[in-house]
């Protein structure tokens, strides 16, 4: 296992789009399935991603509506927008525009 | 408002219910994993974390949501310039001395120039004057005003007032008082259209010789003499003696049209009858209000046929170089300060352009280095939009530090020329920031930041920035140099041009206070004492100068003491036209040449210590016979008796009868000011008095004046109660004449200090980011074999080209613009080489210096380190 990576800023939001892009989620299953998928890599705060959900919210890039939850009992489900899936192409985009970036930054050290 | 008033509980409930939701799915969660429902329950908050804190930062996420990002650049913005703090200072201060003295020095000029004056219907006011270039002064001689009058087609009113401003009146009491008395017209307030706060205006008889005697008080005297008791009008009051009746109090909005000090207004007193055929003429200043609707133009000509028929009535009086003057009430307050706030508008312009030079500067620099800081933040998600939005509010937070340090510097500038320019400058009192000037030149450094912050921001989000990752350390912006080296030569310039103003006036004020005095002004002081009304006739006078006197000669200390009418550096009251008994007399009806005459009593040399050059000075026998002997200065004898010896002839014997014998020559004083060379004088041994009875006293004493002063007044409590003393030094009497010069100095001085830095900073900042950005270069240059002298040089010479340009440009801008130096300068000329050839070697030395620095960081640059940097 990967020790924790920190999150740096601006990802948590694009990692949130991403989760979303499979459907509805509440954020408790928002958080867990970024753990998941990381293997455990990236742990979310609470105190990030509920305002960061929020946030996203007021920005049009999701919608929200309650819904029963496993524990039945009401839970704020969250789903991307049309506008937030957008968003979510042109973050990807980028990111994969900063990964290849900073990899080629990199190599001059491997020698 | 009351929606989001009500909904706010609201959403605090379904955030709290969301985390109740997410703890519920936890607990069920680890309840499937086999832990008891407490169990579960303890788990699920301890993973939670703090529960209180995830709801405040999701209920700010929610409510701020359009502030967040705002207050998300703020803070970034905040910390970045926290981070850099000698870029912040320096672009903080620039903005905030630019502005700040930009807008203290324009408010002023805005307030004498430009604002209404606070009279009804100002446009309509005018001075007007008789001008007389032999006396290079103006004014109305009395019958004139009252034919003008009597007779204009143009003026609704025309009212007169004393040409010299105020006289000090003696305020009687238990504590006799000064009080500075205007006399004006009777129809003076209503010329000015006044509307009296309490009482009356004067009455038309009230002026007349013989008329009832009455004032008008001013609201601050009403208020520090009679504590603003109301009906104050009817009471009387005691003026050098004679009673006056106060009629009424004047407007708190009142201001005297003649910046002087003034307590009280009383009526000139004006003979109906006055003639050009009187054997003295009265001369009045004289203040218009134009009919509505006519023009100055037309005021104008209204005048000249007024002037023709005045000169036709008395062509001895105007003998052809004498001009009618009608200028706006405007004009005619801006006066002779013209020079000087021309010069001070012109150095706080140089200093706003040096601060915005220095800003754009700074930015470009910085923006420049932060190049690869933008491509990362690009490359992470940031929109061009948004970059450029934070970078902006980065400019904001600047300027807005800066606006906060530009009103501190322009209300301490504002309170720093109240306070030391009351004299120098009129209608000082009126002076408030100008909040308009203070938006312009905040419109104009928000232009400059925004261009010279906005330009590389736009260009940073468009490179793309793989590029600029790769290529670290080349630098996005590096096209910005020249633009830089233009702005540094340009401070440069402007320097060179403040500096060389302030360098000339210092010399002024050095020659001023170092040039020879005459005499020896350490341990001189006058003492005045004003003598007015019938009482102090004649033989009182004489019996209180005489007790003055002796007193002052029992005083320990006192070394001379001598009645006089004159100081060394103030020269006579009186003038007289020069003549001599062995050549003719000097024609009546031209002016001849002129003397100054001081009446002196015999220890006046002493006193003064002055040399005696040739001959004696006078004796007590001389006393016996006043008016027969002279003691005339250098001036005098080299003007008057060229190649002579003065000792022995007789001068000055006409229309008095009586010849004065010259018994001696004594050194040039500068009776005449500081800043103007001695003019002839001539000492007359006679004490009494020519214009008025008050005596003035110069004493050589080694007491201090407040010592002086004490004894003075105990000693005179028992025999002339009620008699008012006056003690200053003449080192006070100089420092007053020398406090207006000394304030042009400080301040040009200080804007050319501040400009010299900035522009100092300039030329380090530019050189120091060169080196940064050719670190590559240079370390390349030291691998390929160059020596660190050669890089030395290579990085000085790059700092040597705008600063050398910025210089001669600099100098050749100087040598125009001082030239409207020229009036406040003395002992100086504006275009002394040796000012200009010291101002740009110390420029050019200093900036050398500044770019030593980075000069030798760039030559100690170590090629191994930098090549695999840049890598």
């Amino acid at each position: 296992m990967l020790d924790r990576i920190e999150l740096m800023q601006g990802t948590l939001d694009l990692l949130i789009l991403q989760v979303l892009q499979w459907g509805a989620q509440h954020g408790h299953g928002i958080g867990q399935a970024i753990r998941l998928r990381s293997q455990d890599a990236l742990q979310v705060e609470h105190g990030s991603l509920y305002p960061a959900l929020h946030r996203l919210e007021r920005r049009g890039w999701l919608a929200s509506d309650w819904r029963m939850s496993e524990a039945n009992r009401r839970a704020r489900y969250y789903k991307l927008t049309s506008k937030g899936r957008r968003q979510l192409l042109e973050e990807q985009s980028r990111w994969k525009q900063l990964v290849r970036a900073v990899a080629s930054t990199m190599k001059p050290v491997k020698e | 408002m009351w929606r989001r008033f009500f909904r706010k509980p609201d959403a605090d409930a379904e955030i709290e219910e969301e985390i109740e939701a997410h703890l519920e799915i936890e607990i069920k969660q680890l309840m499937d994993r086999g832990l008891t429902r407490e169990q579960a329950q303890v788990e699920a908050r301890r993973v939670f974390g703090n529960r209180g804190l995830v709801m405040e930062t999701t209920r700010e996420a929610r409510r701020y949501a359009g502030l967040d990002r705002f207050r998300q650049d703020f803070r970034y913005a905040a910390r970045v310039l926290r981070r850099a703090p000698a870029f912040t200072a320096a672009a903080v201060l620039s903005l905030a001395l630019g502005i700040g003295a930009t807008t203290a020095v324009f408010s002023i000029a805005d307030t004498i120039f430009l604002r209404p004056l606070p009279y009804a219907d100002a446009a309509r006011l005018t001075w007007v004057a008789i001008q007389f270039p032999s006396a290079s002064r103006e004014f109305v001689p009395a019958p004139d005003y009252l034919a003008w009058r009597r007779d204009n087609l143009a003026f609704e009113a025309l009212a007169a007032a004393q040409p010299n401003g105020s006289n000090i009146a003696l305020l009687g009491g238990p504590e006799p008082a000064e009080v500075h008395v205007a006399r004006v017209s009777a129809n003076f307030p209503a010329a000015f259209g006044i509307a009296l706060a309490e009482g009356r205006t004067f009455r038309p008889e009230e002026e007349f010789p013989n008329g009832p005697r009455v004032a008008l008080l001013t609201d601050r005297f009403w208020r520090d003499h009679f504590r603003g008791r109301p009906n104050v009008a009817g009471a009387v009051i005691s003026l050098d003696g004679q009673a006056y009746t106060i009629i009424g109090i004047l407007p708190e909005s009142f201001v005297y049209p003649g910046d002087v000090k003034v307590d009280l207004l009383t009526t000139l007193l004006i003979r109906p009858t006055a003639s050009h055929r009187d054997r003295s003429v009265v001369m009045f200043a004289v203040f218009g209000r134009l009919k509505a609707g006519v023009t100055p133009a037309e005021g104008r000509a209204d005048l000249d046929r007024l002037f023709a028929v005045s000169q036709t009535d008395a062509p001895q009086l105007f003998r052809g170089e004498e001009r009618p003057v009608l200028r706006t009430l405007r004009e005619y307050r801006a006066g002779n300060v013209r020079t000087l706030l021309f010069v001070l508008m012109g150095a706080a312009g140089c200093l706003l352009a040096i601060a915005c030079a220095n800003v754009a500067n700074l930015l470009l620099a910085r923006w420049s280095a932060r190049s690869r800081e933008f491509a990362v933040r690009a490359a992470i998600g940031a929109g061009r939009a948004r970059l450029a939005r934070q970078m902006f509010t980065e400019i904001a937070v600047l300027v807005a530090a800066g606006t906060v340090g530009a009103m501190i510097v322009a209300t301490a500038a504002l309170r720093g020329f109240v306070h030391f320019a009351a004299g120098e400058l009129p209608r000082l009192s009126e002076v408030s920031t100008d909040l308009r000037v203070f938006g312009i030149a905040l419109a104009i450094s928000l232009a400059t930041a925004l261009t010279c912050g906005g330009i590389p921001v736009l260009r940073a989000g468009s490179v793309d920035p793989q590029s600029v990752l790769q290529h670290a350390g080349c630098g996005a912006a590096g096209g910005h140099g020249v633009m830089r080296r233009v702005l540094v030569a340009m401070e440069v310039a402007l320097s060179v041009v403040l500096l060389s103003g302030s360098a000339l006036l210092i010399q002024t004020l050095w020659h001023m206070q170092n040039d020879y005095l005459g005499f020896q002004p350490e341990h001189v002081l006058t003492v005045s004492i004003p003598l007015r009304g019938a009482s102090f006739n004649g033989p009182a006078r004489d019996r209180v100068a005489f007790d003055v006197l002796t007193l002052l000669g029992r005083i320990p200390g006192t070394v001379a003491a001598t009645l006089t009418e004159c100081t060394p550096v103030t020269g006579g009251i009186k003038s007289a036209t020069f003549s001599r008994s062995d050549r003719t007399l000097p024609d009546p009806q031209h002016g001849g040449d002129p003397i100054g005459v001081c009446k002196v009593g015999p220890d006046y040399l002493k006193a003064a210590g002055t040399r005696l050059v040739e001959g004696r000075f006078f004796a007590a026998e001389d006393y016996h016979h006043p008016g027969s002997v002279a003691v005339i200065n250098e001036s005098a004898a080299r003007a008057y008796f060229p190649g002579e010896s003065p000792i022995g002839k007789e001068i000055l014997g006409e229309g008095t009868g009586t010849w004065k014998t010259v018994v001696g020559v004594v050194g040039d004083t500068k009776n005449q000011g500081l800043n103007r060379p001695a003019a002839p004088e001539v000492f007359v041994n006679d004490t009494s008095p020519s214009f008025t009875q008050d005596l003035l006293i110069l004493v050589r004493s080694l007491a201090a004046e407040g010592a002086l002063a004490r004894a003075l007044r105990d000693g005179l409590r028992a025999d002339h109660p009620g008699l008012f003393t006056k003690v200053e030094t003449l080192d006070q009497t100089i420092g007053q004449m020398t406090a207006s010069p000394r304030f042009n100095t400080a301040l040009l001085s200080a804007f050319a200090a501040v400009a010299f830095l900035m522009s100092i900073v300039g030329v380090y900042g530019v050189l120091a980011f060169a080196v940064t950005e050719r670190r590559g270069e240079i370390g390349i240059r030291i691998a390929l074999g160059a020596t660190p002298r050669a890089v030395l040089a290579l990085v000085m010479k790059e700092g040597a080209v705008p600063a050398s340009a910025g210089i001669l440009a600099g100098v050749l801008g100087a040598l125009f613009l001082t030239r409207y130096l020229t009036t406040l300068l003395y002992g100086v000329r504006a275009t002394d080489p040796a000012t200009y050839g010291i101002v740009g070697i110390g420029l050019a030395a200093v900036a050398l210096a500044a770019s030593f620095l980075p000069a030798r960081r760039a030559a100690m640059v170590d090629p191994v380190v930098t090549l695999r940097h840049d890598g």
